[in-house]
């Protein structure tokens, strides 16, 4: 261990100096980095693609591993605001990379053996060690060998006769490959577990029924249990926090399946870690936009690249902030969470510049952020809706507004906070819902007339020519709209034809009022 | 116009050793001579890997293309790029992802040197002159890392191989492949 440190140590002062080391050997400077920050996912079972630990597996692998580190797609960690410390960062600086490239550069020399480094040590079951309670999700799932992304969750029966307090969960998928990423809620109300299997298949299709957790804010947050990311090693609460899994309930796990190549069978297991007592302080969850954005008023014009939506909250009482993470869909490109303190000063608390739902992480500060009553916390989110793009869903664009499934969108940032005092957290958690309600009534006026606008011609005309063309009509109301209108079904709506639309609409207008 | 240039390059290039581009020596040791007397149009080589999950992901959309354009005298052999892969690894890597073309253990990077392949999966189409009319991806379904499309826009190694068969030049002769870079011993 002090080794490693050392190791990096000295790589790092000597490229901080300036002067590339005399020679980088895996030995003495690369083994002690990939060691560090590679190969807890990079080891036989574990879900990395192969392993990254001795001399011959880095080599063979070096080309690659220089082009995603210079990319900065490996090792997976998507927040990009240095000003706060996070846990368990796992980027690698400036130097390490620099000094990974000289190596490939020198032709990927060992070194000295007597310098080997002895390969690092893994718990060889669970990563936490020996869990409080396992348990397996209901039915088996076969993830295709191809196809598109498949988004399924599943109902793990808790069947707990008592409330417990999780300080971790940890999973072991067994579609290892297929796996990408899971997320897991309480289900209180055990209503997945009634829709389970419906289409015929273990699980629930989609990301639609989380309707309860919207509502009250989960995904990763103070209602959540946290997720599952490749690279993100699962770790205690700190301090005396713990999550609050209800007597009874069911976790219900989303995930996101790539297709590997060859047909696999999920059948995870989840093991529970649990505090022996309540915790002092419970985890408020605060979300901006609250509902994922579902009162945001999301509407996404096709072709649009950079549509942008922004909220904020004013914290009601101090609070110390505990971790961060946010979620969207395919065509979120930027997401920032910034929190202006009453003086007028900023923080960045959570920017991230090239969103990838493939890597919803949560980043725990490592140290609790202190915020004081009346601070601003603002979220800003940036779409990309056009063809340049390439992970759009719909090709050609079309317009896309809020919804569950992956080719709708949806977004927001959720901080996690204790009370700084004890006995305020439902306070806070009343001024936050206050705020976020006084914006429900918003959205439902705005709703009222955005239906409104919806029953014009010329909204949904968007390059004003006169004509709707098949992209400019919403998906929803297509078939009908032409099926009806277009009468020389040509899939365009013009001259006469947009006339009697145009009637019609307004018929439908003037009855809505009425 | 550095590019244009290479691409005209690639087009004419024509590999050495035209005779020894035939033969190739699949899983099982068997030698398998193309173009020779089977009247084949065209092989293609395409660079694989056990463990890159990129190539691993293409082999339903490579068994369909060998589908396709087999019956139509086109020969496909999935070549390991690297070296080392043991002959049970390769054998059990086929049967996992139902690999239903030759497999060829590229020993001394022997294929990798001539083509000029530098990740997997990348697809090499070699006609029976032994010039190299294709070299690139299979599609575009990978923008970059961690960047994929729900579908494929350009089916780039389809379009070489109609091109081929109707005998017209291929419209890309050269395209960038997204994977895992080939490590050359």
């Amino acid at each position: 261990m002090n080794q490693r440190f050392l190791g990096i140590g000295v790589l790092a002062a000597t490229v901080v100096a300036g002067a590339a080391p005399a020679e980088v050997t895996f030995n003495e400077h690369i083994a002690p980095v990939i060691h560090g920050k590679c190969s807890s996912c990079h080891r036989p079972g574990q879900s990395g693609p192969f392993s990254l630990i001795t001399y011959k597996e880095v080599k063979k692998k070096s080309g690659t591993i220089e082009e995603v580190l210079l990319d900065r797609y490996m090792p997976p960690w998507k927040p990009v605001n240095d000003n706060v410390h996070f846990a368990n960062d796992r980027r690698l600086s400036e130097g390490e990379i620099e000094a990974f490239s000289a190596w490939v550069e020198a032709g990927c020399p060992e070194g000295d053996a007597a310098k080997k480094p002895e390969p690092p040590e893994y718990p060889s079951d669970w990563y936490l060690g020996e869990p409080d309670l396992v348990v397996r999700m209901q039915g088996e799932f076969t993830v295709p060998a191809e196809g598109r992304d498949i988004y399924r969750s599943f109902v793990f029966p808790v069947n707990l006769p008592e409330e417990k307090w999780v300080k971790a969960v940890e999973l072991r998928p067994r579609a290892k490959a297929a796996m990408h990423h899971a997320l897991f809620f309480i289900d209180s109300e055990r209503q997945a577990r009634k829709i389970d299997g419906r289409d015929g298949r273990a699980g629930i299709s989609g990301m639609g029924f989380l309707r309860r957790e919207e509502r009250e804010g989960g995904i990763g947050g103070g209602r959540g249990l946290g997720g599952h990311v490749p690279g993100a090693v699962p770790a205690l609460l700190p301090g005396d926090l713990a999550m609050h899994l209800p007597a009874g309930a069911d976790v219900v796990m989303q995930t996101h399946f790539h297709p590997s190549g060859k047909e696999e069978v999920e059948h995870a297991e989840l093991a529970f870690y649990f505090a022996d007592k309540p915790p002092s302080k419970p985890l408020i969850p605060v979300q901006v936009p609250p509902a994922f954005g579902r009162l945001a008023g999301i509407d996404i014009p096709a072709g649009q690249a950079d549509y942008t939506v922004r909220d904020h909250v004013v914290l009601p009482a101090d609070v110390e902030a505990i971790s961060i993470g946010g979620h969207a869909h395919y065509i979120c490109k930027e997401m920032t969470m910034t929190a202006t303190l009453p003086g007028g000063k900023e923080m960045v608390l959570l920017e991230i510049d090239d969103w990838d739902l493939d890597w919803q992480d949560r980043y725990t500060f490592a140290e609790p952020l202190k915020l004081p009553k009346g601070t601003r916390i603002e979220t800003v989110l940036v779409y990309d809706n056009s063809a340049g793009n390439p992970e759009n869903p719909h090709d050609p664009p079309q317009r896309i507004k809020w919804g569950r499934e992956s080719s709708d969108e949806m977004g927001s940032v959720t901080l996690t906070v204790v009370a700084a005092k004890r006995g305020q957290s439902e306070m806070i958690e009343r001024g936050i819902r206050r705020q976020t309600g006084a914006r429900a009534l918003g959205a439902v006026v705005a709703g009222i007339r955005d239906r409104e606008k919806q029953l014009s011609f010329d909204y949904h005309d968007q390059d004003d020519d006169g004509k709707l063309s098949w992209a400019e009509v919403p998906e929803a109301h297509r078939k009908g709209i032409f099926r009806n209108f277009d009468t020389d079904s040509n899939r365009v709506i013009e001259g006469p034809e947009a006339a009697a639309l145009g009637k019609w609409l307004e018929g439908v207008r003037k009855r809505g009022r009425r | 116009m550095r590019g244009v240039l290479s691409m005209l390059l690639a087009v004419t290039a024509v590999l050495p050793c035209a005779a020894e581009v035939q033969v190739f020596e699949v899983l099982g040791g068997e030698r398998v001579a193309v173009f020779a007397k089977d009247g084949a149009k065209a092989a293609v080589l395409v660079f694989i890997d056990t463990e890159c999950p990129i190539a691993n992901a293409y082999h339903p959309e490579l068994r369909r293309l060998e589908k396709k354009f087999g019956p139509q005298g086109v020969r496909f052999f999935m070549v390991h790029a690297d070296p080392e892969t043991s002959v049970q690894k390769a054998a059990k890597h086929k049967e996992d992802f139902g690999i239903t073309a030759p497999v060829v253990i590229d020993k001394g990077q022997k294929w990798v040197k001539k083509t000029g392949a530098t990740v997997t999966p990348e697809a090499v189409v070699v006609t029976p002159d032994g010039g190299s009319v294709y070299r690139g991806r299979i599609d575009d379904r990978y923008a970059d890392f961690g960047k994929k499309r729900p579908e494929a826009k350009t089916r780039d190694l389809e379009l070489a191989l109609t091109a081929v068969l109707a005998g017209r030049p291929v419209p890309s002769p050269r395209t960038k492949a997204v994977g895992c870079r080939i490590f050359v011993e």
